[in-house]
């Protein structure tokens, strides 16, 4: 059993997001300590990349000032390896196709396992192309994530069978960001993943309320926020881990025991 | 490349599927032991519905003979194809009869091999049994000098290999494409698909290149463009729709013009210009557009969104959108609206609605990027009007196949006016739409040199330069895997060139292939280079190309004069100059306004 179904275990995970380098490593890592704090059960780490396209105007300028500040991979690599004694949560990374390519893929996976990363996500690579990813990531322990997003319909039974660690659901069309009103059929998308596996499913996209939260994480086995908690680094910066903190504890009060 | 037989269709088969899939052949059997056996009437319907062009054969094991030549006389039948143990003297008489026959023969030994070799028959066909879907060593057949049809076993997932092993005259599948029993579309669509495709392209795929790295949330809108387009593509409806809109909307075929005086001036090659610049909207861009824009349609979109760098293609969707009564959304990187203000104006006047993209460079990559954004937020009614051939598949394709009737007019007018093929064909390349159109139909033509001029800005040892295949290298971004402008850590990389649609870090991968296998060269042209082509084309031969294709025009005048006069290069100006004549007069230190 991977170390990420232990943070579906018995209870929704709650999953924030954090650009990593934004608006430096070391705030970054105390942002992970107030996460770990304040409880979430499993941590996303973005690596920033250059053009985002999955993202929203948040989540971009989060990775465009960490890319700023010259924040490398190879950063990003010895700051998880620090922090790692003091996380015990699971924790997976966030980039694009290009980022694990050029690196290497053999080499990016092997450093994942080296420092303790549990997982990988990828948005711009589907069920199609994944298997040039998941076969270097099978063999150094690192799951490979699977998207479905509400347009996914009869892939996601495909897509579902032969997920790893957890399915992230697409709340809804477009790119990450906030979102009053979450109009994605979810409750659907749950259940035709039910009738095909038990691995764990979490929503992420346009959460950005304790009400949104504790809904998704409801009709499904957790909620991911990144936006929200990533709007709240830019506005507070190197002041931001006490504020992600509490932001984080309210986004779980609602969350049914 | 094999011919096709789709064989055992029978009662319930979608017709309309075979149509379009467009087999040479389909066979029917008439053999009451067969779960596949079909009646006289039965198959006389299928004939009925079927195109004239596919041609029926009526597999048979030991008939009459009476029966199958009353088939043939009936028009439901056009060869028979023999299972059982017809002898000579059966197939000679069903020869004399002018019924065309295939034999098919048991590959156990060598002996059955010299038998089917001296057949008598007009064609003789390989099989592990009687028609029953195993398959065989197919290494007995190595070196065979007989013109064969191969069957046994053949599937959508072996038909490449065996075609590529083996070169048969022709496949012939039936329990292959079929589940439960029953013909499979997908399957069926599969086999055909990885038959016929003799470049490379399986799955959108050149070499290693291109692919769909794409979010999964459009995952099904773009399967469900390849399949409209695999669909649309051989539809003779749209075909003569579309045709009619290139020639009396776009006001294709473009000329192909002897520059004479260029010739003279350079003192080598004669030089051709392929003047895509006279079209409609003045660029090669409507070539793309006006057939996504109809397949669009056809596929019930009402909304068209597009990237622009040079604002060409922007204009160009915007005048197709104009035209088909569609809404238009066009994002442009806000540096190059500065730049190309004059288009921007020209978009909104077509009733478009254009989006400066501030993020990033603010330039074409950018304005691809909120494009493909665009669209996971809106898909049911909206297509994206890719401007390259790049992207996620199926975009390569459906924007090569769209913009080679470049190359398909060159050959023929070339061939008019010289009764022979260029030996050099030069295109700018940014993604490279136009440099794809002009090179296909020659990519088989060994002789023709391919040159695709790259954008270099400052000088490809600078940071300041766009030439992705000279300075990049392989990643995977925009929805391909192909050559990028990029840092170690695979960021991309913020390129420059002086002509906005050059100034793009990718390039698409078709391009990337032909440059992994030698067939094309791809050659740094700088900006300085450029403007003095620009400015060259113009005072010698009256023709102001736009500054993108004044790069194809540069390198055209470093080789002509190294070339000897009875050579032949064709160069083709991608789009008129109009849009640059405020910037290159800003370039030169003269500052005009428009």
């Amino acid at each position: 059993m991977s170390k990420i179904s232990e943070a579906f275990k018995n209870k929704k995970a709650f999953i924030p997001f954090v650009t990593c380098g934004d608006p430096d490593l070391e705030t970054t890592k105390k942002i992970l300590l107030e996460l770990q704090k304040n409880g979430a059960d499993l941590i996303e780490l973005g690596i920033p990349f250059s053009d985002p396209t999955a993202e929203g105007p948040v989540i971009q300028g989060a990775n465009l000032r960490a890319l700023k500040n010259k924040i490398t991979t190879d950063d990003i690599f010895s700051m998880v390896k620090d922090i790692r004694y003091d996380i015990s949560l699971p924790m997976v990374f966030m980039t694009y196709a290009n980022v694990v390519f050029s690196y290497g893929m053999d080499k990016f996976f092997d450093k994942c396992k080296e420092v303790g990363m549990d997982g990988i996500i990828l948005p711009d690579v589907p069920f199609e192309e994944k298997n040039e990813f998941e076969i270097v990531a099978d063999k150094y322990g690192i799951d490979f994530i699977s998207m479905v997003a509400p347009t996914s319909d009869e892939r996601i039974a495909k897509i579902a069978s032969v997920a790893k660690g957890f399915i992230y659901i697409v709340s809804s069309l477009g790119v990450t960001g906030t979102r009053t009103q979450i109009n994605g059929n979810v409750a659907d998308i749950v259940s035709k993943i039910r009738e095909t596996t038990d691995t764990p499913c979490a929503v992420g996209f346009g959460i950005s309320t304790p009400e949104q939260a504790a809904k998704m994480a409801d009709i499904s086995d957790g909620a991911i926020v990144g936006s929200a908690i990533v709007r709240v680094i830019e506005v507070y910066g190197k002041d931001s881990p006490s504020h992600v903190g509490k932001l984080v504890s309210d986004l779980k009060s609602k969350f049914s025991a | 490349m094999a011919v096709i037989k789709l064989c055992g269709l029978s009662d319930g088969c979608d017709i309309n599927v075979v149509n379009r899939l467009a087999p040479e052949y389909v066979g029917f059997v008439f053999y009451d032991k067969s779960i596949r056996n079909v009646t006289k009437e039965e198959a006389r319907q299928l004939r009925a519905n079927l195109n004239d062009s596919i041609k029926t054969v009526g597999v048979f094991v030991d008939a009459q003979k009476d029966v199958i030549r009353d088939l043939f006389n009936d028009g439901i039948i056009d060869v028979a194809q023999l299972h059982g143990n017809e002898n000579e003297s059966y197939i000679n008489e069903l020869k004399k009869l002018n019924i065309p026959v295939i034999k098919a023969f048991k590959v156990s030994d060598k002996d059955s091999l010299i038998r089917a070799k001296e057949s008598p028959a007009d064609m003789i066909m390989f099989d592990a049994g009687k028609g029953d879907g195993k398959s065989f060593d197919w290494s007995l057949l190595k070196g065979f000098d007989r013109k064969y049809f191969l069957a046994g076993g053949l599937a959508p997932e072996n038909v490449k290999k065996a075609i590529s092993e083996l070169d048969p005259y022709g496949v012939d599948v039936s329990s292959g494409i079929e589940t439960d029993g029953k013909k499979d579309v997908k399957k069926m669509e599969d086999f055909v698909g990885n038959a016929r495709n003799d470049d490379n392209s399986k799955n959108g795929r050149f070499g290693i290149h291109g692919g769909q790295y794409i979010p999964e949330t459009l995952m099904n809108a773009v399967i469900e463009l390849e399949k409209a387009y695999n669909y649309y593509k051989n539809d003779p409806g749209f075909n003569r729709e579309l045709e009619e809109l290139l020639n009396d909307y776009a006001g294709r075929p473009s000329r192909l013009y002897f520059a004479e005086k260029m010739t003279k001036d350079l003192g080598g090659a004669k030089i051709y210009l392929k003047r895509e610049d006279l079209n409609h909207t003045g660029s090669h861009k409507i070539n793309n557009v006006l057939g996504q824009a109809l397949l669009a349609k056809k596929m019930g979109k009402t909304r068209l969104i597009a990237e622009t760098g040079a604002g060409q293609h922007g204009v160009a969707t915007a005048t197709a959108a104009a035209l088909l009564g569609m809404e238009c959304v066009v994002f442009m990187g806000k540096e190059d609206t500065d730049r190309q203000a004059l288009n921007v104006y020209r978009m909104r006047l077509l009733g478009a609605e254009v989006i400066p993209v501030t993020t990033g460079t603010a330039t074409l990559k950018d304005a691809v990027s909120e494009a493909m954004r665009e669209w996971t937020r809106r898909i049911d009614d909206t297509h994206y009007c890719l401007g390259s051939v790049m992207g996620p598949h199926p975009f390569p394709t459906i924007v090569r196949d769209f913009q080679s009737v470049i190359s398909k007019e060159i050959k023929h007018q070339i061939l008019e006016k010289e009764g022979r093929l260029p030996d050099a064909v030069i295109a700018c390349v940014g993604g490279g739409s136009n440099a794809m159109g002009s090179f296909y139909n020659f990519v088989k033509d060994k002789n023709v040199r391919l040159i695709g001029c790259e954008a270099a800005g400052r000088g490809i040892d600078t940071f300041e330069t766009a030439a992705t295949v000279n300075t990049g290298k392989i990643g995977i971004f925009h929805g391909m895997k192909s050559y990028f402008c990029q840092d170690e850590y695979g960021q991309i990389a913020p390129v420059y060139s002086i002509s906005a649609g050059l100034d793009y870090p990718g390039v698409g991968p078709e391009h990337a292939y032909l440059h992994d296998i030698g067939r094309a060269e791809y050659v740094p042209v700088t900006d300085e280079e450029a403007v003095e082509a620009f400015e060259y084309l113009s005072r010698t031969e009256g023709i102001i190309p736009a500054i993108e294709s004044a790069h194809a025009v540069a390198h055209a005048i470093k080789i002509a004069p190294t070339m000897k006069p009875d050579q032949i290069i064709v160069i083709t100006i991608s789009g008129r100059g109009d849009k640059d004549c405020a910037m290159i007069a800003r370039y030169r230190g003269e500052d005009i306004h428009e």
